[in-house]
């Protein structure tokens, strides 16, 4: 029986082999892609077998380091479902586009791709919290070379930032882990069963920054900015798409369980940072001139939302919080590859050179509208299932809340309808006038069709996917929510 | 007639090996002229190969104490004995293509083998007469081999520094040990630890001694403010040397450390404890800042072993059970670390025409689309030094933290955390170099003299690093098993 640590070694393994052998750029090319292909048939064998009340499936136990107590634990529920799939998904397109795009060098950037994915996918199954460090920590490197080598003019400034806040996070994680691991009653355990309840303030503080930084809430988005920027389009797909996600993912799955009584007690400070970050970078992506950094900062202002939705300690919040994640990272992996398409074709993201794209680039056109449809929420698209969910659970929470996030809601129509304009329609700008960039076509079309299907396969069917998650996220949040008195 | 104390031979075996190795390759090498290189291969591999069998032998034994109880063989010293014999053996079949191994290889491996015996007799030191026989055996040896690379001035250069600052530091360290001795009316460890025990321990006399002692020590782990000589020697010496002091020196060094402070120091511990607290911190900040303005790649990793070995005292400091099993753990997967860094530049620099002081970060650009094996293996040696997983470094650190953060350490914890950070910045800079695009780099390099020796090193010392890394529990056993053998374990 296949279970998710093959997910985790078959793309480990591809990736060291197509560092090693010299691979020509076709064959690199079709085997990163035959593997992200195997891997994402593997999860949809996993969705196809799973049982939303079945708890952890598709896992393994056993020992790795023995003297340590750290043992590979690894499993699936229905978030940590959820998150696989999006990241082989995901995983998938962008190979395909750094293969339409044609990078130099492409062996390696494919290979850095597919180990991107092994670790985080080991973040999403991990019942270990070293075996969770590792995949958080690790994922971290290949992320920064693929921006160092492959990014664009202003990178130096990007790596070091993105080193200045999420290596410095992340390692204050593993204090806060080594503490609930080494002090174990009965020797060292890092199995995440067995931390819950056991970290102190302290603690908590140590673990819920390195998220912080990492999904990221207000005010420590400063390095996200330059990040999805200077990437390549594939590679800030990933980035903004999953690897993001793994903050939010965290925080519901790890921190959340593991510190009920503070994750309660302190709910209300991810609350407002959530809230801030929400309205702060709807604002800012309103106020920005090109494609990529409206889409950036919009996903700084969905992570605000999502981390918002878990601290609302509720099923609903839980549930909404998930769908949300899977959509938004399928919303913003799309609109990143289109925005680097629309950039190598026109030469250009910004506002100024660019409109009316629309006239006589219909699949354009209407990719790009179903995609901005999306993400301001239209009434039956996935994304405003899941925000509802949110913005339920947290008029539940008090009525204030509940405004100030229907406002939220309404800033995001805003940028999003921004853009569609300003790409779409309005006068044609010069660029376009100049270079005509063609129609959306087979390679770079293939690459975002996956996407956009899974966004109205969802939109069509959302109680496929909740259904699926509800049990497990309900969970998750319920011992925190028995804390906070709901 | 003054009667010899009595010798357990099998347990001063390895050394004795080494030493009569040296001698036969001497002889050897004056009756066989013209085939220096082949003879220092194999009677220097062959040697090493003996000396590490009869520590094999020995391993899990119970701890033998020789030479009138002034030289405790047990695990942390086969541990150290072993570790140090296979970087010798990395640094010969390292050194396979350089020219001066063709010229006076003899001289070059006894040297080296004489170097390993005195370091086995440090790490087995429980007097610090031993103890001083030893670390003047393998530092003179030191000092020559440093300066091997003879027609280098920087070569010269480095070992007059590096002769005139070791000899400061052992000449402190005697000073040191001295006092003490006046104070306790013992040069043994445990004698001191007893009568110190015993008597007051806040006498000036002791505190001069131990202060003095520690300033010795730290000479030699190099660990700031006595730190200046790690970077010039570091750079100046032959490369596979270079990397042999990084690994050896250190991990030899941290040893005797370890063995003073806890064997024969405990009494004093509120005296050192907080002078090493500081040290530390201060290393740690300070070496990592320096190895971020460094250009010299061989400059820069000298730097990171600073930082590095301020890092190594947390262990230290926290000592307990997991605190020694991680130093223990720490150092000896650093010294492989360490050595494949090294082992890459020296394939790097002999790839140049000109052979010193050009690796730099401009000169490396690119070079790892030409060496695609040694590249990728740079990579994950800079990965173990910033201590990410999958390498052995990650779980060196993971201990190390772990232990002060579960002893009230938490703030050197932190520190450390800090200079990780740094480090990444730095080591990031070697990776992007060795990977950029923008520079054309010469595909098919020709295969440079001696490119199998060096490879296979580069391999070993590769495969030490990973497999610490994915599947520690047995180094982390054995690490355990020599560290309890320092007696404040608790």
């Amino acid at each position: 029986m296949i279970t998710v640590s093959w997910l985790i070694a078959v793309p480990a393994v591809a990736a060291v082999l197509l560092l090693l052998l010299p691979f020509g750029r076709q064959a690199a090319g079709y085997l990163a892609l035959l593997v992200s292909l195997a891997v994402a048939g593997g999860v949809i064998g996993f969705i196809y077998r799973f049982e939303p009340l079945g708890g952890d499936q598709f896992g393994d136990n056993i020992a790795w380091i023995e003297s340590l107590g750290v043992r590979w634990h690894v499993g699936v529920n229905g978030v940590s479902l959820a998150m696989i799939s999006i990241t082989a998904l995901i995983t998938a397109c962008a190979i395909g586009y750094g293969m339409w795009a044609g990078r130099d060098r492409s062996h390696a950037s494919f290979a850095l791709i597919l180990l991107t994915e092994a670790f985080l996918i080991m973040v999403f199954s991990a019942r270990d919290l070293v075996v969770f460090y590792v995949g958080f920590e690790g994922m971290l490197i290949p992320l920064l070379v693929l921006l160092a080598a492959w990014g664009g003019a202003g990178r130096k400034a990007a790596v070091v930032q993105v080193i200045a806040y999420t290596a410095l996070g992340t390692l204050l994680m593993l204090l806060a882990i080594a503490y609930l691991g080494f002090t174990a009653p009965g020797g060292p355990n890092f199995s995440m069963a067995d931390a819950v309840g056991r970290g102190n303030d302290w603690v908590f503080a140590a673990f819920a920054l390195a998220l912080v930084i990492k999904s990221p809430l207000f005010p420590f988005h400063g390095w996200v900015l330059p990040a999805y920027r200077e990437s390549s389009p594939e590679v800030a797909a990933v980035l903004s798409g999953v690897a993001s996600k793994a903050g939010g993912f965290a925080f519901l799955a790890v921190l959340v369980p593991l510190f009920p009584a503070q994750a309660a007690t302190y709910a209300w400070v991810f609350i407002a940072l959530g809230t801030i970050g929400f309205l702060y970078g709807a604002f800012l992506a309103f106020r920005q001139s090109d494609g990529r950094s409206v889409i950036a900062y919009s996903s700084i202002a969905q992570m605000s939302f999502i981390i918002l939705g878990v601290f609302l300690l509720d099923s609903r919040g839980a549930t909404g919080a998930t769908f949300q994640m899977v959509n938004h990272a399928l919303v913003s992996a799309a609109l990143f590859l289109l925005a680097g398409w629309l950039e190598t074709q026109a030469g250009s993201g910004s506002f100024k050179h660019l409109g009316g794209l629309a006239r006589s680039r219909p699949v354009l056109a209407t990719v790009a509208l179903i995609l901005g449809m999306a993400a301001l929420a239209v009434p039956g698209s996935s994304v405003f299932a899941s925000e509802f969910l949110i913005m339920l659970g947290a008029f539940e929470h008090s009525w204030w809340l509940g405004s100030i996030v229907a406002i939220g809601i309404v800033f995001a129509a805003m940028y999003m309808l921004r853009w569609i304009s300003a790409v779409l329609h309005e006068r044609e700008g010069d660029l376009v006038g100049s270079l005509n960039p063609p129609d959306l076509r087979r390679g770079a079309l293939l690459c975002l069709l996956p996407l956009v299907l899974c966004l109205i396969g969802l939109s069509i069917a959302p109680a496929q996917f909740t259904d699926r998650v509800d049990a497990a996220a309900t969970a998750l949040v319920s011992s925190a929510a028995k804390e906070a008195g709901r | 007639m003054i009667q010899g104390p009595s010798v357990d031979w099998f347990a001063i075996a390895p050394e004795v090996a080494l030493i009569v190795g040296a001698f036969v390759l001497l002889l050897a090498a004056a009756f066989a002229r013209g085939h220096e290189r082949a003879l220092s291969l194999i009677l220097g591999l062959g040697t090493l190969i003996v000396s590490v069998g009869f520590s094999v032998a020995a391993w899990g034994d119970a701890p033998v104490v020789t030479m009138a109880d002034a030289f405790r063989v047990d695990d942390l010293t086969e541990l150290v004995r072993i570790t140090v014999a296979a970087l010798a053996a990395l640094v010969l079949l390292l050194s396979v293509g350089w020219n001066r191994l063709r010229e006076q290889g003899s001289e070059f491996t006894a040297l080296l083998l004489l170097t390993c015996a005195g370091m086995g007799v440090v790490a087995g030191s429980t007097s610090f007469v031993t103890l001083f026989v030893g670390l003047e055996l393998f530092s003179l040896s030191l000092y020559v081999l440093v300066a091997f690379d003879g027609k280098s001035r920087a070569s010269l250069e480095a070992s007059f520094k590096y002769l005139v600052l070791g000899t400061l530091g052992s000449i402190v360290l005697v000073y040191g040990a001295a006092f003490l001795y006046g104070a306790t009316g013992s040069f043994m460890y445990d004698g001191i630890a007893a009568s110190l025990a015993e008597g007051g321990s806040g006498e000036a006399v002791v505190t001069l001694g131990t202060a003095l002692v520690l300033v010795g020590l730290l000479f030699k782990v190099g660990v700031m403010p006595f730190h200046m000589w790690v970077p010039d020697v570091y750079e100046g010496a032959p490369t596979q040397i270079t990397g042999f002091m990084a690994g050896a020196t250190k991990l030899v060094a941290f040893v005797a450390l370890a063995r003073i402070l806890l064997d024969a120091l405990p009494a004093v511990e509120h005296l050192w404890s907080p002078v090493l607290i500081i040290v530390a911190i201060v290393t740690i900040i300070g070496g990592n800042i320096a190895a971020l303005v460094q250009t010299n790649v061989k400059r820069m990793i000298a730097w990171s072993s600073v930082g590095a070995a301020g890092y190594a005292l947390i262990g230290i400091i926290v000592h307990g059970d997991l605190g020694l099993r991680g130093l223990v753990f720490y150092l000896a997967t650093y010294a492989f670390t360490a050595f494949g860094a090294f082992a890459v530049i020296a394939l790097f620099e002999r790839d140049q025409s000109r052979a010193k002081g050009y690796a730099t970060l401009d000169g490396m650009r690119a070079w790892g689309f030409s060496r695609p094996f040694a590249g990728m293996a740079m990579v994950v040696f800079l990965l173990a030094f910033a201590g990410f997983p999958p390498t052995a470094g990650f779980i060196g650190k993971f201990v190390i933290s772990g232990a002060a953060v579960t002893n009230d350490y938490v703030y050197l914890a932190v520190v450390g955390v800090i200079g990780s950070v740094i480090g990444l910045a730095y080591y990031l800079r070697v990776i992007v170099a060795l990977y950029d695009r923008s520079r054309k780099s010469d595909v098919g390099l020709p295969a440079t003299p001696g490119l199998g020796g060096a490879s296979l090193a580069i391999l070993l010392c590769l495969a030490v690093v990973l497999l610490g890394g994915i599947l520690p529990s047995l180094g982390l056993d054995w690490a355990g098993q020599a560290a309890s053998f320092l007696t404040v374990a608790k």
